[in-house]
């Protein structure tokens, strides 16, 4: 120590900032979880791009996290399930994870960050049929998605296996433009394209620095949240009033208000979007006229091969999910010349991917000719259908769903 | 005359080996937390666009 008075003092610097890091961390999610439900309707983007709300919610005994995509948010209704649950009428809420234009494979990552926390806990995971079958989402979507702490946190998961994340490191290589400015992690992904020897090898050597980057942003997360809260007044304490939900007279009132916006047309989609729709004149199209070019997408769509890797992940982590797909619109797909049959062949691609990993799966397939059920082509949910999936929310957390 | 009192002081402190490791880490402290509050600040935002799946 006399001789290296310099390499004394780095020691007990990096000591001294390990030991305050270590403090930040639990002195964060001690408040994160003290603020964790006030946080949860105000739909953050901390909340979306971080993990560390994410994970506090985890461990709340009264929050059920549900990630989706616009099938959550576009129908702005009493009926949605954060307005519905807000106050807690059955013991619970539901932690909102859900962006517009959000795919398997951002989900996938998201839900990989999250690590062991997720063992045994119940998750909801909400899709629409849309771009399984004719609705590609763009790349503009996701990178408004994307968050780098979520790809680091799958990629240099130490939880994962490592075909699974080869295999992810091959999906994340089709979105460039979210690596154009990681070189980093462009050059680690470009070298897990197979798992040679070689390519696990420099996996291995790479993975320390990118896990102390993964670290990093964590505490950047939690700093991010902690800044929130010092800048914001936000009271801990929500407001929770029990009841008993009168099931049959929200089904009968969400009905009638939705059939007061959707008169326009026979097909159950909502004025507005009926007024947008270009093709309205011509129809009904002829039967089955749209069968081979809905095939042919539900066969290639580039969110099956996503989807698996989301359905891995939580596989893998020990999650108790709920897959809920919202239902085909039939009445508007059959009308467009698709037939019933292919539009079951969704149904059944689904269930062939999900029932393998003996998840809990419910795809409201017997609604796919109540016309009601949703409020467009892309199976956004209505007023209506938004009963039967608060009803199935409700179910889930409580443990009465099979 | 304050400045020669403070001199002598630091001066003292940093030829007795104990204090000049104790100088010495106050001072790599001192330049982590700048750049903590200089470059530490993580950067969540992504870009915006206009959805369009309707």
């Amino acid at each position: 120590m006399k001789r290296m008075p310099h390499l004394a003092a780095a020691i007990v610097s990096f000591f001294v900032l390990t030991l305050a890091l270590i403090g930040l961390n639990d002195y964060a999610q001690s408040i994160e979880q003290e603020y964790v439900n006030a946080l949860a309707p105000l739909n953050l983007s901390q909340t979306l791009n971080g993990i560390t709300l994410q994970r506090a919610a985890l461990y709340r005994p009264d929050l059920l996290l549900v990630y989706g995509s616009s099938e959550m948010t576009v129908e702005n209704t009493p009926y949605q399930a954060e307005k519905f649950f807000a106050t807690y009428p059955t013991g619970f809420t539901v932690f909102n994870v859900v962006n517009l234009g959000a795919g398997s494979l951002t989900m996938a990552e998201d839900l990989a960050a999250l690590g062991p926390d997720l063992k045994g806990k119940k998750v909801v995971i909400s899709i629409t049929p849309a771009p399984f079958t004719f609705s590609a989402l763009t790349e503009e979507y996701y990178a408004g998605n994307y968050s780098r702490l979520h790809a680091y946190g799958l990629i240099f998961s130490p939880y994962l296996s490592t075909g699974l994340k080869f295999a992810a490191a091959q999906r994340l290589l089709g979105h460039p433009k979210t690596l154009q400015n990681d070189p980093f992690f462009e050059f680690t992904l470009n070298h897990m394209v197979d798992t040679s020897i070689q390519n696990q090898a420099l996996y291995v050597i790479m993975w320390p620095l990118g896990e102390l980057q993964t670290e990093i942003m964590q505490l950047q997360d939690h700093a991010e949240a902690l800044f929130y809260l010092r800048d914001h007044s936000v009271d801990p304490d929500v407001k929770r009033i029990p009841q008993q939900i009168d099931w049959s007279k929200d089904f009968q009132d969400a009905l009638a208000e939705q059939k007061l916006h959707t008169q326009s047309n026979p097909y159950g989609i909502e004025d507005w979007r009926w007024k947008l729709f270009q093709g309205k004149s011509e129809v009904p199209y002829p039967a089955g006229s749209g069968n081979a070019a809905f095939l042919n997408f539900l066969k290639t769509s580039e969110e099956w091969p996503d989807f698996k890797v989301l359905l891995d992940v939580l596989h893998e982590l020990g999650a108790k999910p709920l897959i809920l797909s919202r239902p085909v619109n039939g009445g508007y797909w059959t009308a467009v010349g698709v037939s019933e049959d292919a539009q079951n062949a969704y149904y059944i691609k689904l269930h062939a991917i999900v029932d393998p990993y003996d998840m809990t799966l419910v795809d409201y397939r017997q609604y796919t000719n109540d016309i009601y059920f949703s409020m467009d082509s892309v199976a956004h949910t209505s007023r209506y259908g938004w009963v039967y999936v608060d009803q199935t929310l409700d179910q889930f957390f409580h443990g009465n769903l099979h | 005359m304050w400045i020669k009192h403070l001199t002598n002081f630091f001066t003292a402190i940093y030829t007795n080996p104990t204090g000049r490791v104790v100088l010495l880490t106050l001072y790599y402290l001192a330049i982590i937390v700048g750049l903590i509050i200089m470059y530490g600040r993580g950067n969540f935002t992504t870009p915006k666009f206009v959805y369009q799946g309707f």
